[in-house]
């Protein structure tokens, strides 16, 4: 197994670690109030996003090499 | 002293009163020393730039030049261009008296950050000394929007512009940011949005555009100054860069720095205007949201200053109808002043000569303004002397006219003196001829093909431009007058007592010049404050003119 | 003194209640502003691309995916740590609040470490560099070396902020310093999202 392979496992295991992390706390924020808690949301979100990229280039569906 | 009022809903962290000069006139956190600081430092950029617009007149008397070499010429007007907008105008419109005029106006006791709004003033003279320092090494030549690649080819002044336009617009952002969150939280009870006086209105619409525009500009200085001192290509053709891309960053900027130049001088209108007619407003709401409908609409039509940079014909076409369509939340205001002003009972003091003035030079400018968003007539008048004459129609017909308006309504709330109507007239009438003279005969030289930002012109052109540079010579004696009463006048002024002119908003409630807390009691406000045969919409302001102490409580 | 109850805390006192929620404005406008500057460099970048070179330019190779995406994985874990760290304060865990923390700022080194690899690769190896390599150089070094210091300048913000709350500066009422962290540093996450789609993904 060379470099690139150990990489490529780390980042999917990192990405959907993220992913479910970030889903299950925007989920329990969902009905919290407060203008920080409105962009904590927003990002979070967009961290979830963030995670299925890098899960996904780590699957070597999206991105070029 | 600590100064706590019991409160009705507001954030209350003043600072205690300083003491000693240092503390009290130059690092001060008050947010009226901090506007007259700004307004007197944007005097003394404003003295300076306008002897390099005299050089520049000079210059033009004679077709064949003479007086300066070409390359001084070139950094000459580039100084005078980059001074005046970025050392004068904008500082002057939203730090000087949207500092000193709007905590008060919406019933705060300061803006909401002191501190950032010292460090925001102070970082303004530093970058204005950087500015004008580039003439020791080789000041920058291509105007003050910079073009490259001739701006990659300039001296090393060049990147001392970048550094100090730079500086200016961190000061811009930090202000903007303070401004928004001041009037988005700082409110007195009851002073709703739709019940804020427009002048705070016109500084409302500014602050976003302030934050966001110049923000955009920072990272296209950013890269000119990477490029120019570390060779990072993002303009250089040759390098694989493009020019255009500048043109795209600077003017997404500095489009909107139009109307945060004339957005606030708009809303000193709105006040002078309706005060000198005693008359309410004339559509309130429409004058609001056509401010805000002139910041928003404002970032959507930055490439109307690139119909000739080869830009696709598919999108130049949006880009006019669009500043055809700025046209009208701009005409909103101006028939709504007219409308103001009609059966009132006008005074015609100089500020408000001056606001007169404005309305016809600023309708002027704005005429020609569509004239030139259209792209058949901008393809011919593109970089003539055309472009110089809407401009200064709309920058000194306009702002500037705006800030004399504002500085002869607001010197007696600074000082508690009058500044000397006699002479402020004299101001007046020698100013309007002297900038008619000088400005409007550029229109024709401009429709007859002068190139602008050139040394020397066809000799068919001189006599008109001799006539120009004689009325500037007007407007600069105008100009000295205007200096001389107001450093007089702050000693030796008449007496002017708390509210001279009538009017009706908060700041003319309290003394003259305002104590550093402002108010004594937060007031609270239930209506506008335009309707000048009702009693004044506000309670708790009946101590501010006693003697009582200020009310105290526990930090 | 007047009482409130802010959202997520206990009850405080007006004063500090007001002069949060002006922080907090202030703050998400620095934000905002922070975007802007971004976006006009992501605008330069696209528009520079799009100028008709093909991407990449001919005679550059791009960085390498696998580790941008390890690399991102664990800046976007140091996101999610971070957001734990946050709700762990405000309910007064404070041991494993400072332990969220820790693994933060390791994982905002890591990041760092894994851009210096990946520069030293690029320029060692293949030969690219920031002011020698066109338009490839200058917008991917440029955007990518801003978002580095931005997280240069995240790690030390946190790293103040721990120290501070180990010296007691923070409460479970007053914790302002530390939403403004929090709301820092998911900032630079978010931003990352952008830029590690724009230049590894397209």
């Amino acid at each position: 197994m060379n470099l690139v392979q150990i990489e490529h496992i780390l980042a999917v295991i990192g990405g959907i670690a993220v992913f479910l992390v970030a889903s299950v706390a925007l989920r329990n924020d969902w009905k919290t109030p407060g203008m920080d808690n409105q962009v904590f949301k927003l990002m979070l979100g967009l961290l979830a996003l963030g995670g299925v990229l890098a899960a996904l280039t780590g699957f070597g569906v999206i991105g070029k090499a | 002293m600590s100064v706590i009022a019991e409160h009705g809903g507001i954030a209350e962290h003043i600072h205690p009163e300083p003491q000693g000069f240092v503390r009290k006139y130059i690092f001060s956190l008050d947010h009226k020393i901090i506007g007259i600081q700004y307004i007197i430092t944007a005097f003394v950029f404003f003295v300076l730039a306008g002897c390099l617009a005299e050089l520049i007149r000079i210059q033009l008397m004679n077709a064949n030049g003479g007086f300066l070499t070409p390359d001084v010429y070139d950094e000459v007007y580039s100084i005078h261009g980059s001074a005046m907008v970025w050392l004068v105008v904008i500082p002057i419109l939203t730090g000087g008296f949207g500092n000193f005029v709007m905590p008060v106006q919406i019933g705060a006791r300061d803006v909401a950050f002191p501190w950032l709004n010292m460090i925001s003033f102070w970082i303004f003279p530093i970058a204005g000394l950087m500015l004008f320092s580039s003439f020791l090494m080789g000041a920058p030549v291509a105007g003050w929007t910079e073009y490259p690649p001739m701006s990659l080819q300039g001296g090393a002044g060049t990147s001392m512009w970048c550094a100090a336009i730079f500086l200016v617009g961190v000061s811009s952002t930090l202000t903007g940011m303070n401004f928004l969150v001041t009037m988005l939280k700082m409110r007195a009870p009851g002073m709703t949005f739709t019940r804020m006086p427009l002048f705070c209105w016109g500084q409302f619409a500014t602050a976003p555009l302030l934050m966001i525009a110049t923000t955009a500009l920072a990272a296209a200085l950013a890269a000119l100054f990477m490029e120019r001192q570390f060779g990072v290509p993002f303009y250089d053709p040759t390098k694989g860069g493009s020019p255009v891309l500048w043109q795209h960053m600077f003017w997404f900027y500095s489009h909107p720095a139009v109307y945060i130049m004339i957005l606030p001088a708009f809303g000193i209108m709105s006040e002078v205007i309706s005060v000198f007619s005693r008359k309410p407003i004339f559509g309130y709401r429409l004058i609001a949201f056509s401010s805000a409908a002139i910041a928003l609409s404002g970032f959507m039509v930055w490439a109307h200053h690139m119909f000739t940079s080869g830009i696709a014909p598919y999108m130049q076409l949006p880009y006019m109808v669009l500043t055809f369509v700025i046209a009208v939340p701009t005409g909103v205001k101006i028939f709504s002043w007219l409308a103001t002003m009609w059966g009132g009972k006008i005074h015609l003091t100089t500020s408000m000569l001056f606001a007169i003035g404005f309305l016809v030079l600023f309708t002027f400018g704005g005429i020609s303004g569509v004239f030139l968003a259209a792209i058949p007539f901008d393809l011919h008048v593109h970089g003539t002397y055309f472009i110089p004459a809407h401009l200064h129609f709309v920058l000194v017909g306009g702002s500037l006219m705006g800030v004399f308006s504002g500085m002869y309504y607001w010197f007696p709330k600074m000082t508690g003196r009058y500044m000397s109507e006699l002479w402020g007239r004299a101001h007046f009438v020698l100013f309007t001829i002297g900038f008619i003279g000088t400005f409007l005969p550029m229109h024709y030289l401009g429709a007859q093909g002068m190139p602008r930002r050139v040394a020397t012109y066809d000799i068919q052109f001189q006599g008109i431009n001799q006539f120009e540079s004689i009325c500037s010579f007007i407007m600069t004696a105008a100009i000295l007058i205007f200096f001389i009463n107001m450093i007089y006048s702050i000693r030796n002024g008449k007496p002017a007592g708390h509210n001279p002119w009538g009017a009706r908003t908060l700041e003319w409630q309290i003394p003259s010049p305002p104590p550093y807390y402002n108010f004594k009691r937060i007031p609270s406000v239930y209506g506008l404050p335009y309707d000048f045969t009702e009693p004044l919409p506000y309670k708790h302001l009946e101590e501010e003119l006693s003697d009582t102490p200020v009310a105290v409580g526990a930090h | 003194m007047a009482v409130v109850s802010i959202p997520g805390g206990g009850e405080v006192d007006q004063l500090y209640a007001e002069t949060r929620e002006l922080r907090l404005q202030g703050f998400l406008l620095f934000l905002v502003s922070d975007i802007v500057l971004f976006s006009s460099f992501i605008f330069a970048y696209l528009y520079l691309r799009n100028s008709g070179q093909g991407w990449p330019p001919p005679g550059i190779t791009r960085p390498s995916i696998s580790l941008a995406a390890l690399n991102s994985a664990v800046l976007f874990g140091s996101g999610a740590t971070m957001h734990y760290a946050l709700e762990n304060f405000k309910r007064g865990n404070f041991s494993r609040y400072a332990s969220l923390m820790l693994c933060t700022i390791v994982l905002g080194i890591l990041f760092l470490c894994g851009q210096a690899i990946e520069y030293t690769t690029l320029y060692v190896h293949d030969h690219v560099s920031w002011a020698g390599s066109g338009i490839f150089g200058a917008s991917f070094f440029t955007l990518t070396g801003m978002h580095g210091f931005h997280v240069f300048c995240g790690v030390c913000y946190l790293i103040v902020l721990l120290l501070q709350s180990v010296h007691g500066v923070y409460d479970k009422n007053k914790y302002f310093g530390l939403t403004a962290g929090t709301l820092y540093w998911h900032f630079v996450d978010v931003i990352w999202v952008v830029l590690f789609s724009i230049f590894y993904l397209v």
